[in-house]
């Protein structure tokens, strides 16, 4: 469907700019509203303030308010309306304002988005890309730092995504409002204000792909989104202890990329998992134990979990006690190496 | 929340803590007829002036007013029952001593509480109030109908959203039973009187004060309704209380 | 630090109320106010409030004399606010701040295979 749509005006630059997260998806947004008619941007504060992070800021400006609009503070029916568009041959990106203000939604997410395709045998395929600002590390209040990732994992249905810096903000957002199937693009909101020189680029890896962030020999980092960075902190600390560790950016948490897991592993024996989610069925299970399916033999220890606790997200202050720190996984990656 | 044993009326009540604590004597604030305590003292800056000064603020909805019961027979408005509430109030809180800032009918209250029970009070202010009966000629008529103050106030007042116009006659008929007069006066507890120099309500305010011992503060160029923001008045009021604070 | 003047104009005050008359202003043209101290007293007919200062910054100006009838949506007084550079949070949450040295406890010991 979304090859008959020309793209010679949207085609992005290729040269090496500046540019944060909140900017690169901003120009992402752009790219995919002048490409294709049938894109329409919604949601709380979208419209004439240009989102809470300023987003999609002069957006509306520039495509007017028939394509980029604010909704009622309603996020039912923020997702109801982007189903019904759906079947009516648009091409929704709703926002969710955040994360924790997605369970409003998730009737509508759960048994509409999710199954349209599945239900209508293809016939009403919900080419939905559903913007979700996510996880936490910017110290707001309550519901405005939820990890959601495990619970769309665990829709079938839906694709889930989480980019971890602004060129792949730009690319994995291209590639998500162009899927012809439904989306969950988890913004990480601690990354929004991270600056650093990116290529905008068209999507290279398929869908469900992984991308190795930092090669390295004696044990596999897993992260999505702002894990990403902590895991590169830590990297670069154990190399002053002599120890090499691979960073392993996940990026699409449905479908996961198994393949690219095991190719890991199998090289480096180890394996931690870092997310900020709580621990209890959280993607961490999921992935340890796909690399444990695959790489049983190789496995020169278990598949170690750093997470958030199993509590409710705590007040802002006390943020930084509840992510994974860098102690703690240096903690995770030294038991593997002990084992 | 307090209740009184005349007919179980209950009344609200904020309790506000400053950030920082200490050992200052906590403010009753006795908001005015028609008011409550955040059109009278929240809104008008009073709140925030005495959490700047480190001081807890006890502040009811008096019965009749605001968030609290609105009974709508006279018989439960004697000045002595709003004593009771506060005083029930004080118990429940644990204070053995407050200082007490009323304003207008407040002021009519905080008198007779501190009349009732002086030990409780430690410092009292009486603003936008004076010896003449405010009440004057309630009993005769409708409220609101006639041409005394208490007709203009009442006439102002009783359109506030979430007032009660039968519950506001029938408070201004209790009190009424009970006219003010200045004698005996509250044994031991230092007072101020506060009023707009352009408030009939508190005519003859000053010659009263000088009569029972009292200090007495002009707020320049207000009347009845917006002397209550008045920064003199607060800052006045203020200095007053913070006499002595941390000891009692 | 950059600076910026912001006006403030008098809000809606509920109830209807269509204006207000500046009873007494609470700071004067040059001084530094900082966010929620007392900006101006107002009456209105129905009663009179403090208005609580919506900015930390300088009052560059105030629009209104004592006394006047102001209303509502009129200019108040305009601030002058300092912004710092960089990014600016949005209207929840803050910018995180990047450690320059991120600290450790736990030292690592490669593996002897």
């Amino acid at each position: 469907m979304t090859e008959l749509i020309e793209r010679a005006e949207s085609a992005p630059e290729t040269e090496t700019i500046e540019l944060s997260m909140q900017q690169a998806i901003n120009r992402a947004l752009r790219t995919l509203l002048a490409e294709d008619p049938r894109v329409l941007l919604f949601g709380e504060d979208v419209g004439a303030l240009g989102g809470v992070f300023r987003v999609s800021d002069g957006l509306q400006k520039e495509f007017g308010d028939q394509r980029v609009f604010d909704t009622p503070l309603a996020e039912s029916a923020i997702m109801g309306m982007a189903v019904g568009l759906a079947m009516n041959g648009w091409r929704p990106v709703p926002e969710l304002q955040f994360d924790g203000f997605a369970y409003p939604a998730i009737d509508q997410i759960v048994n509409q988005v999710a199954r349209m395709n599945y239900r209508t045998r293809g016939a009403a395929p919900m080419p939905i890309t559903l913007r979700l600002p996510s996880f936490g590390g910017i110290q707001a209040p309550e519901h405005h730092g939820e990890s959601l990732e495990a619970l769309f994992a665990h829709t079938p249905g839906l694709k889930v995504v989480a980019p971890s810096d602004p060129g792949e903000a730009y690319s994995l957002l291209l590639q998500s409002v162009r899927s012809d199937d439904p989306v969950v693009y988890m913004e990480p909101k601690a990354c929004y204000w991270d600056r650093r020189p990116v290529r905008l680029s068209e999507p290279t890896d398929p869908i469900g792909t992984s991308r190795v962030v930092r090669p390295g020999r004696h044990a596999t980092l897993v992260a999505w989104g702002a894990m990403v960075h902590r895991c590169l902190q830590v990297a670069e600390l154990a190399a002053e202890d002599g120890v090499e560790l691979e960073v392993l950016d996940l990026r699409w948490l449905k479908p996961i990329d198994a393949a690219g897991l095991a190719a890991s592993v199998a090289r480096t024996k180890r394996a931690v998992v870092v997310h900020e989610a709580p621990l209890t069925a959280g993607l961490g299970a999921e992935v340890s134990s796909l690399i444990t399916e695959q790489c049983f033999r190789d496995l020169a220890a278990p598949v170690q979990r750093v997470t958030g606790f199993d509590v409710p997200y705590p007040a802002g202050p006390l943020e930084h006690q509840y992510l994974p720190t860098i102690d703690r996984v240096l903690f995770a990656v030294q038991r593997t190496l002990e084992y | 929340m307090t209740t009184n044993p005349v007919g179980d009326v209950t009344m609200s009540y904020v309790d506000l803590l400053p950030e920082a604590p200490g050992e200052a004597v906590p403010v009753l604030l006795l908001h005015g007829f028609g008011s409550d305590f955040q059109m009278n003292w929240g809104s008008t800056g009073w709140v925030r002036d005495l959490e700047a000064v480190g001081r807890r603020v006890i502040g009811p909805d008096l019965r009749g007013h605001g968030a609290s019961d609105k009974p709508t027979e006279s018989a439960f408005y004697l000045p002595e029952h709003f004593v009771s509430d506060l005083v029930d109030l004080l118990d429940r809180l644990g204070l053995e001593r407050v200082d007490v800032v009323g304003y207008s009918m407040g002021s009519r209250l905080a008198w007779e509480l501190a009349l009732t029970a002086p030990e409780r009070v430690r410092r009292l202010v009486l603003g936008g109030f004076g010896p003449d009966n405010a009440l004057a000629g309630v009993e005769e008529g409708v409220p609101g109908e006639g041409d005394t103050p208490f007709d203009q106030v009442y006439r102002t007042v009783v359109g506030l959203p979430g007032n009660d116009a039968d519950a506001l006659a029938a408070c201004a008929l209790g009190q009424a039973a009970r006219p003010f007069t200045p004698e005996p006066r509250p044994e031991g507890v230092p007072i101020l009187f506060a009023a707009g120099a352009k408030d009939p309500v508190a005519a003859g305010v000053e010659g009263l004060a000088e009569a029972i011992g009292a200090t007495f503060v002009e707020v320049p160029k207000r009347d009845h309704v917006n002397a209550v923001s008045s920064r003199a008045f607060r800052r006045a009021v203020i200095d007053f209380l913070e006499v002595d604070a941390d000891e009692a | 630090m950059a600076e910026e003047n912001i006006t403030f104009s008098l809000p809606d005050l509920g109830e209807g109320l269509v204006e207000a008359t500046v009873l007494e202003w609470q700071v004067e043209v040059g001084e530094r106010i900082g966010r929620n101290d007392p900006l101006v007293e107002v009456e209105t007919t129905k009663s009179a409030v403090v208005i609580p200062s919506p900015e930390s910054g300088v009052v560059a100006g105030l629009h209104a004399e004592e006394e006047q009838v102001v209303p509502v949506g009129a200019p108040l007084v305009t601030f002058t606010v300092e912004r710092k550079d960089g990014p600016q949070a949005g209207i929840v949450g803050r910018v995180p701040t990047e450690e320059a040295a991120p600290r450790r406890r736990v030292r690592l010991k490669p593996p002897t295979d």
